[in-house]
């Protein structure tokens, strides 16, 4: 597996299962704490697929992927919502803002891989 | 007159309800020092979990160079590595990767569990919110003696329960409210699934 995947997500302890997991399958992360950080990067760099949580400071994971969309070089990248929420309506909310897929937490190591083979 | 007792007098002109809302605020103070202690040790811990998982992964690359796959030592393997003298560094090396192979099979489960710690941290920040939300409720005596308003308040409290786990509690303690809404089991049959748009 190759790729840049933007992990963002405010718990550290998340980052650092996501970043083991995915290194660990070949792919290279790149990190962020929140949406501001996460915009900042994907305003200067690509990546192939962004992996983010919901609720965040500064910047929520919804707001994010709008802004992301926003962005022409982003328009066309695979965004899975990676959190604990899994009300209808946030699901909604996120579909509407552009998001390919929804991952409710916590992630099984071999079942988020697979969704990621399977979108990019 | 000691620190004591000034206190005591202070707390004593208190209303029931100031007095409630001081609780209250006294318990969100204590889930957040509890937080903040937790956060310093989860870091380490995970810190520590990692470079465990990199000093496997490196045992396991190194027993490999040893002990190729493949050639796991069997009866003739054996002698002939006895004979050419790399017996004693073949059959436990091949031991190595076979019980490294295991350790990595474990790990994605500990992965999994790790993620309990966001969980945790997320519901005892809805916690937090309920409780101030509480308290400046019942610092207003006219809206705290309105039914109506009681049952906006757990209106506006469920909807901050939006994880699988925080609905069923939700629901098992005051959910009888809000008939015909999504049941929590609807909720937690979500947890770890994927959906694609």
């Amino acid at each position: 597996m190759s790729g840049v995947i933007l992990a963002v997500d405010d718990s550290e302890s998340i980052r650092q299962m996501v970043r083991h997991t995915l290194e660990h399958a070949g792919y290279s992360v790149v990190q962020a704490a929140d949406g501001v950080a996460a915009l900042d990067y994907a305003k200067l760099r690509g990546a192939d697929l962004v992996l983010t949580d919901i609720n965040m400071p500064n910047l929520d994971g919804i707001a994010l992927c709008k802004e992301l969309r926003n962005l022409p070089h982003y328009k066309g990248v695979p965004i899975l919502m990676l959190t604990t929420e899994s009300e209808p309506d946030m699901k909604v909310l996120g579909k509407q803002a552009g998001a390919t897929g929804w991952l409710v937490k916590p992630f099984n190591p071999s079942q988020l891989l697979a969704t990621l083979a399977r979108v990019l | 007159m000691n620190e004591s007792n000034d206190n005591h007098e202070a707390a004593s002109v208190c209303t029931p309800e100031q007095e409630t809302a001081l609780l209250l605020e006294l318990c969100e103070a204590q889930i957040d020092s509890a937080l903040r202690d937790s956060d310093r040790s989860v870091e380490v811990l995970t810190n520590v979990f990692l470079q465990l998982i990199a000093a496997v992964d490196t045992l396991g690359e190194m027993a490999k160079k040893i002990a190729p796959p493949g050639q796991v030592p069997d009866g003739s393997t054996t002698q002939s590595a006895m004979q050419s003298g790399t017996a004693t560094s073949v059959e436990p090396a091949a031991e190595i990767t076979e019980r490294c192979g295991n350790l990595t099979e474990q790990i994605d489960s500990a992965v999994v569990a790790f993620q309990f710690y966001d969980k945790l941290t997320q519901r005892l920040d809805h916690v937090r919110h309920s409780l101030t939300t509480l308290a400046l409720f019942v610092c207003d005596r006219e809206r705290a003696q309105n039914g109506d308003h009681w049952n906006k308040l757990r209106t506006s409290l469920r909807r901050l329960y939006r994880t699988a786990d925080e609905r069923k509690v939700f629901e098992r303690v005051a959910g009888q409210v809000h008939v015909g809404e999504s049941t929590a089991q609807e909720s937690y049959a979500a947890q770890g699934s994927v959906e694609l748009f």
